[in-house]
């Protein structure tokens, strides 16, 4: 009995690469197919019942987002929106994150976790907040109020990654560029750009992701002028039409496969989620 | 002298450090002392102070039960999320054929638009979805299991969006493990099993905890997802959004003091875990 | 039935087309301390992981106190090891560290202790058992990895360039610590290092490794004193290497012609009339004289080319016929000046004859 249940063990764990490779592939499949589900749903027609496949073909769902939806009137809105709040947290980010990161500031584990609290309080709370505030001040539905609200929470990320960038530039680099006779203009662009370059632009797709992302913050502060990607999704599932918002957001899409795409290549993923040990 | 350059020098980091500041007192500060102002308000007035509004809710089942729900949710889908990201990084260490393609994978809930991700996973998860097509025609079931609108829905629904930060964290800690350890244990006359009980994880145990804090704040504050796929069920972010969604008018003051309780939560739950993650190796 | 710890026999082991291992034979004896010894990137390290399991040679068998283990996995090998970067386990205390390999094989409480302690008193750590290993110094780390390997009594101790992350003065010490203690204990070890000296002062036999092979086995006085190979000879120490012909063999000894000049050499095995040689000599056994000097065995004029000043002793490279510089290293006793006609003496029992 024992012979044959060890003999039983042994056949499974020769079989040790399948296994491992079912495991990855069905995570694989776990984690895309429901957008493959949404690229078939947006080209079926009459697909209901018990079908892996729909069985006719069609462009209609597309023909419909881009008319009744107005997806190029959302896809402008949800870019501008994300530019702004890209530019303003950045701007914000550059001088706060070089004091943070190269100059002696008092206080200043608790100064980084003053400026990180957004990340770590549900947005939910103070975008009841902003929506009040905003209210007053005439800014909701605008692209520059909703960019703002963005801003609340893309900002703290800018500031860390940029303030972990400037606090890795090397002094001795700095220095030696100084001794070679560089001016501090030639040093700032031959030397000292080049090198925080990679975590600007890292910054920069840190937060437009978070920004094209952005829902909480935008329900609060969105009118009918300035109704963004996740936005349209949301209201385009209440309506219903399944096949439609499938074919909308295959559209939507596009732009964040490229950011994908980007942050592989560009930089290392643990960034976008390291900062916070410390805290 | 050196004290007029040292008070410059303190001028120079404060004008530097401003723009952030300003960025936070306006856009955070501000706005959450907006919130609980609001919240000390009767509902629908701009004066006058009251408690009752957390007194209402602090007795009322259905908060409780509200709390409940959004801790359950946040707790189970971090503990599945590091259950499922330590074999995840195990194995993608190793660098097995396709590991690119599987480290992209893990990138693709954060990046790609949460709702859409619903949207999919509503599809693919329905009773004319894919897993039941599965279950009917491969493992013969005779009725398709209701996922879409149930607590396990939502549970695999939040795992799907949020494991990534565990993951993330967990193979790059694990990547920055020094192989020689586990050289060193399996020498000493340890099982590949007892490597890693003893060796591997307890050594990457600080960086799992950090990326499931990650996870578990997305999850405490999940808005979107569960909006869209919960059902009845509604966390505290969705029952927060009903109070001023649902309601006319809208119940802002009810809405600031559960914005206001929630927040305490996560930060009270947040202390806590930094507390346990900060022990291993004191 | 030899009396082998460790053998590997006929050990092939490729990476794509790099051959890390070529057809690799080696032996431990019991109770011997044998160095495996070779340049960076020449086969040691995959040797030595083919003895512990980590590596599965493509070709070849391994043994371990004459059982075959090439298909055993590594925990059922029954080894101590000590790494290069100590590999203390970070998250315990030196005494569980020490205690690690014990828990694992389930020695029971008591006598636990016992062994754990034991094994830190043989290595004077007994005070820090309950320090962490980032609260010590490189020194004191490598010895709890020499205790955490030696605890449980393995069949053999392998050590993997154990002491190159110390500084030079603690390597010596450590160097003569490791060597006392493998005495006394009386166990099998074998010590991978780069480092030629360390391998002399240390062991009983040294194994010359390069380019994934065996160059030569031996104890450190044949490896230094003959070298069979120029590698060997290279890798050990300063050399001297003469291109010549051999003319003639005469009751072992080999004349080779080197120019105009003629050298007898103690012929090696193999050596045939008409063959290319090298004659290899330590620059420290060739002597040098004033230039009135008599006549002794293989003495040849030369002129002193340029010499420099190493304290206790003068190296002198010196230009004997057209084209044959020789390195001398003399005690400073006798000074000669640069551009001064001299003697050189190539003792015939210090040469030897390398076959390439």
């Amino acid at each position: 009995m024992t012979a044959l249940a060890k003999r039983y063990w042994h056949a499974l764990i020769n079989q040790k690469k399948l296994f491992i490779y079912t495991f990855l592939w069905s995570f694989f499949l776990w984690i895309t197919s429901p957008f493959l589900i949404i690229l078939l749903k947006s080209v079926g027609r009459n697909w209901f019942g018990k079908r892996w496949l729909p069985p006719e073909l069609t462009l209609d769902w597309y023909k419909w987002a881009l008319t009744i939806a107005n997806i190029p009137q959302v896809l402008s809105n949800t870019l501008i929106i994300a530019a702004i709040a890209v530019t303003i947290s950045t701007l914000l980010a550059l001088p706060t994150g070089w004091a943070l990161g190269r100059r002696k500031v008092p206080a200043k584990e608790v100064l980084t976790s003053i400026i990180l609290l957004p990340r770590m309080i549900p947005p939910i709370a103070y975008a009841l907040g902003i929506a009040q505030i905003f209210y007053r001040l005439h800014l909701v539905d605008t692209h520059l109020g909703v960019a703002l609200a963005h801003v609340a929470i893309c900002a703290p990320y800018a500031i860390l990654v940029l303030s972990s960038t400037f606090e890795g530039l090397d002094e001795r680099v700095l220095e030696a560029a100084a001794v070679c006779g560089a001016s501090q203009l030639r040093t700032f662009f031959h030397v000292t750009l080049p090198l925080v370059l990679p975590g600007i632009l890292s910054s920069i797709i840190f937060t437009f992701t978070t920004s094209y992302n952005e829902f909480t913050l935008t329900l609060m502060t969105y009118g009918p002028h300035t109704i963004t990607l996740p936005v349209r999704t949301y209201l385009a599932v209440g309506e219903g039409y399944w096949e439609v918002t499938s074919a909308l957001s295959i559209i939507l899409i596009i732009p964040s496969l490229f950011v994908l795409f980007m942050v592989q290549r560009q930089v290392q993923p643990e960034k976008l989620v390291g900062g916070f040990k410390g805290v | 002298m050196s004290h007029f350059t040292n008070k410059r020098q303190n001028l120079i980091t404060f004008l530097l450090l401003s723009p952030g500041l300003a960025g936070f007192f306006g856009l955070f500060f501000y706005p959450m002392l907006v919130t609980l102002f609001r919240s000390l308000r009767p509902e629908g007035q701009t004066s006058g102070w009251t408690l009752g509004n957390y007194a209402a809710f602090l007795s009322d089942p259905d908060f409780r039960g509200i709390i409940w729900l959004t801790f359950f949710l946040a707790i189970t889908s971090t503990f599945l999320s590091i259950l499922l990201s330590v074999p995840l990084a195990l194995l993608l260490r190793r660098k097995p054929v396709g590991h690119r393609l599987f480290r992209l994978t893990i990138l693709v809930p954060i990046t790609v638009p949460g709702l859409i991700g619903a949207l999919g996973l509503l599809l693919f998860w329905g009773s004319r979805g894919w897993f039941n097509l599965l279950l009917l025609q491969v493992f013969r079931l005779k009725a398709p299991l209701t996922i879409n609108y149930t607590l396990t829905g939502l549970v695999i629904f939040y795992v799907w969006h949020y494991f990534s930060y565990t993951a993330i964290t967990t193979l790059s800690t694990l990547e920055g493990l020094d192989p020689a350890f586990e050289e060193a244990a399996r020498v000493a006359g340890a099982t590949p099993w007892q490597v890693l009980r003893y060796i591997v994880i307890p050594l990457i145990m600080p960086g799992i905890l950090s990326g499931s804090v990650l996870t578990f704040m997305a999850a405490f504050g999940a808005f979107s997802i569960p909006l869209i796929t919960g059902g009845n069920y509604r966390p505290l972010s969705v029952a927060i959004y009903k109070q001023i969604g649902i309601f006319i008018p809208a119940r802002w003051s009810a809405a600031s003091a559960m914005a206001m309780i929630m927040a305490a939560l996560q930060v009270v739950f947040l202390i806590f875990y930094m507390r346990i993650l900060r022990r291993p190796m004191a | 039935m030899d009396d082998n710890m460790i053998e590997l026999r006929n050990v092939t082991k490729r990476y794509g087309p790099i051959v890390a291992n070529a057809n690799v034979n080696l032996s431990v004896r019991r109770g011997e301390l044998m160095t495996l010894l070779g340049p960076s990137g020449c086969g040691k390290t995959t040797a030595l992981r083919c003895i512990t399991g980590q590596v599965t040679p493509d070709e070849g068998r391994v043994f371990i106190d004459g059982v075959d283990v090439t298909d055993v996995p590594t925990h059922k090998r029954e080894l101590g090891m000590v790494f290069q970067n100590f590999a203390l386990f970070p998250h315990m205390t030196v005494y569980e560290n020490v205690e690690f390999p014990l828990m694992i094989r389930r020695v029971p409480q008591g006598q636990r202790r016992e062994m754990v302690m034991d094994a830190l008193r043989l290595i004077r750590m007994e005070s820090y058992a309950q320090h962490y290993p980032r609260q010590l110094s490189g020194g004191q780390q490598q010895r709890v990895g020499l205790a955490r390997a030696l605890v449980y009594h393995p069949k053999v101790l392998l050590l993997d360039e154990p002491l190159s992350n110390l500084d030079a003065k603690l390597r010596e010490e450590m160097r003569f610590e490791i060597r006392d203690l493998i005495s006394r204990l009386g166990i099998t070890a074998l010590y991978v290092t780069h480092d030629q000296a360390e391998a002399l002062a240390l062991s009983d036999r040294v194994a010359v490794m390069n380019a994934g092979r065996i160059e030569q086995v031996g104890t450190p006085d044949e490896i230094y004193e003959s070298p069979r190979s120029r590698f060997v000879a290279d890798f050990i120490g300063l050399s001297n290497f003469i291109r010549g012909k051999v003319l003639a063999i005469e009751r072992g000894m080999a004349i080779v012609a080197v120019n105009h000049i003629k050298l007898m050499v103690p012929a090696a095995e193999g050596t045939q009339v008409g063959q290319d040689i090298l004659v290899f000599i330590r620059p420290n056994d060739v002597r040098l004289f004033p230039v009135d000097f008599a006549k002794a065995e293989n003495t040849f004029e030369g002129v002193v080319h340029k010499l420099t000043y190493l304290g206790d002793t003068i190296d002198y490279r010196v230009i004997v016929a057209e084209g044959v510089q020789i390195r001398v290293q003399t005690d400073g006793k006798v000074r000669f000046n640069a551009g001064e006609a001299v003697k050189v003496c190539l003792p015939e029992a210090r040469c030897r004859v390398i076959l390439e």
